[in-house]
């Protein structure tokens, strides 16, 4: 009886523990929030705020007025973000349905290959990835760098790993009426996919929204940059000053993943965690 | 009988047919984007790069170069250690957290925790250490502020070559461990209810039970996270790149910004490309190395 009642107050502390831990997670992000309202003037000034004094905008006006193509950029790192996150759904998706219901010579060595491609970092294609858009004239185009990113092996073995778990009675049955594979796809399988695909699609997008490695090689001058890297030119460009411009602008360029998390947190979290668990 | 056979192979055949269609578009871009790259890469490596002389074989020479230089020694030194510390952080912090969460509590409360500690997790880095930076300020920073107030010295967080690559780790363990406690409490929720009644009802202790069961039963998942976090570190960027710039001297500079100096400042392709394959070598050993270990005392 004693020791219940102990174990209830061991609970109790560590739940206050991880509430104050908790505060000090999110405190960076109140700061930044709470800066973009703050007058330019006011930004150093101690000690710190982490609750918006008043909702004053201009610091917002001041960011779409500055030397910054900031609209461009972000619209940048929107259409990235978006192209990518299309392209995955279809090509992941064509290419599970293939390794998970299809038998065919060389699959399992093909799907091997793919695996072995989450294993090479950024940094070991980037060179020729350069030198080839240089070439073909994809160098500053955001576009190129979208390209880069049309597939990938997650996302293959993502959608797969979830059509193995589904049944597949009703593919079998509809091949037996003659229906194409083709349709057997488009009209049985992918309505089951729901969950894996709306999984894939948010990783897919906030990760892609993040990139920097990548982005900063191919994309140099301003107009063709992404929303990461702009926020670093952004800082030098204001320097002191305008710190609260450089929140303002950062606090729109967190704005998309933030919302995708409070909406579907569930989600981001089971998706991120599943990129993870894959071997 | 024979027509069965023939529809049987004709089945075959167009399974066949549609089973490359659809892997088509993928089996083309990951082609083009990964794997003739990764192979270019290794071929570059063994190469001097100068499109207008002409590229030659050189052999080893870059590598031989990469490990005989004081500087690149440093940096390679400088990307080890950093993963060493992030690792280490990232999973011991995570596992705590998952420890600490992983009790009754109410579901709201469990919904706000997993909120606050993902968080950063999918903010990308190159935002957050721009926050960091004005945090890790040395006389207008936010921590030195409350630092001094509480009447205790000030700490040079970037500007100094003994602390700034510990500024940046406790940054990194800031933004990812979340990630680690997520997948540690779904490993820890796995651990069979029955043994540990029964550990409980003999009377072990809340570490004994942790030792001897907790932990190896979840090992193949600290496993998994020791790997997946130094694929990870050892790939370092942006938050140094936007911290400290690799400085203050070379303090802080990790492979990744190298690769990047090396290859697109200086225009030394195979070199670059030689660190580019060390990176990729060190991953896949250490990949390796967690399959093989898995195997063979994971769960006994």
């Amino acid at each position: 009886m004693q020791t219940k009642s102990a174990q209830r107050w061991i609970d109790r502390i560590i739940i206050a523990i991880m509430a104050v831990l908790g505060v000090f997670m999110v405190l960076p992000f109140a700061w930044l929030f709470s800066m973009s309202f703050r007058a330019p003037g006011e930004a150093y000034k101690m000690p710190p705020s982490f609750l918006p004094p008043n909702l004053d905008f201009r610091n917002y006006s001041a960011v779409l007025h500055s030397s910054v193509p900031f609209l461009q950029i972000y619209w940048n790192s929107l259409m990235v973000a978006v192209v990518v996150t299309i392209g995955q759904l279809i090509t992941c998706t064509l290419a599970a349905f293939a390794f998970a219901r299809l038998t065919f010579p060389g699959r399992d060595s093909i799907f091997f290959i793919f695996l072995i491609g989450l294993m090479f970092p950024a940094q070991v294609t980037i060179i020729p990835i350069y030198l080839g858009f240089a070439r073909v004239g994809l160098l500053n185009h955001p576009i190129g760098l979208a390209m880069m990113y049309l597939t990938s092996s997650f996302g293959i073995f993502l959608v797969r790993q979830f059509m193995r778990s589904q049944p597949k009675a009703l593919e079998e049955a509809a091949l037996m009426d003659g229906a194409g594979y083709f349709k057997i796809f488009y009209r049985i399988s992918l309505p089951q996919l729901r969950p894996a695909l709306s999984a894939l699609g948010i990783i897919t997008f906030t990760q892609t929204w993040n990139y920097y490695f990548q982005a900063r090689v191919l994309l140099e001058p301003q107009p063709a940059m992404t929303l990461p890297i702009a926020m670093d030119l952004l800082r030098g460009y204001m320097a002191s000053g305008n710190l609260s411009v450089v929140m303002a602008a950062m606090s729109m360029a967190v704005l998309p993943v933030i919302l995708i998390f409070l909406l579907a947190q569930k989600l981001v979290i089971e998706g991120v965690t599943m990129s993870g668990i894959k071997s | 009988m024979e027509m069965i056979a023939r529809t049987r192979s004709d089945l075959e055949k167009a399974q066949t047919r549609a089973g490359y269609l659809f892997i088509l578009p993928s089996s083309v871009l990951y082609a083009v984007f990964v794997l003739a790259p990764v192979i270019v890469t290794f071929i570059l490596s063994f190469t001097y790069y100068d499109p207008m002389a002409g590229s030659h074989w050189v052999g080893l020479e870059n590598f031989q170069r990469f490990f005989t230089g004081d500087r690149s020694l440093q940096i390679f030194g400088n990307t080890l250690c950093f993963s060493l510390f992030a690792v280490t952080g990232n999973v011991v912090v995570g596992l705590m957290l998952a420890l600490a969460l992983n009790r009754a509590m109410p579901a709201f409360l469990l919904y706000l925790f997993r909120l606050a500690y993902f968080l950063p997790v999918i903010i990308a880095a190159a935002f957050v250490s721009i926050v960091w930076g004005y945090f890790y300020g040395d006389d207008l920073g936010v921590i030195n502020y409350y630092l001094v107030h509480l009447g205790l010295p000030s700490v040079h967080w970037l500007t100094s070559s003994q602390t700034a690559m510990m500024s940046i780790v406790i940054m990194d363990v800031w933004k990812n461990t979340g990630f680690f406690m997520i997948i540690f409490i779904a490993a820890l929720q796995g651990v069979p209810r029955n043994i540990m009644d029964a550990a409980i009802m003999d009377g072990s202790s809340y570490w004994r039970r942790f030792f001897r069961i907790v932990l190896p039963w979840i090992s193949p998942v600290v496993f998994f996270a020791i790997v997946y976090a130094s694929i990870g570190a050892l790939q370092v960027y942006e938050s140094i790149v936007i911290l400290t710039r690799g400085g203050p001297g070379d303090a802080t500079r990790s492979m990744s910004i190298y690769i990047v100096e090396e290859a697109f400042d200086n225009f030394e392709i195979g070199y670059a490309a030689s660190i580019s394959v060390i990176m990729t070598l060190v991953i896949l050993v250490i990949t390796t190395l967690q399959l093989f270990a898995s195997r063979r005392w994971v769960r006994h």
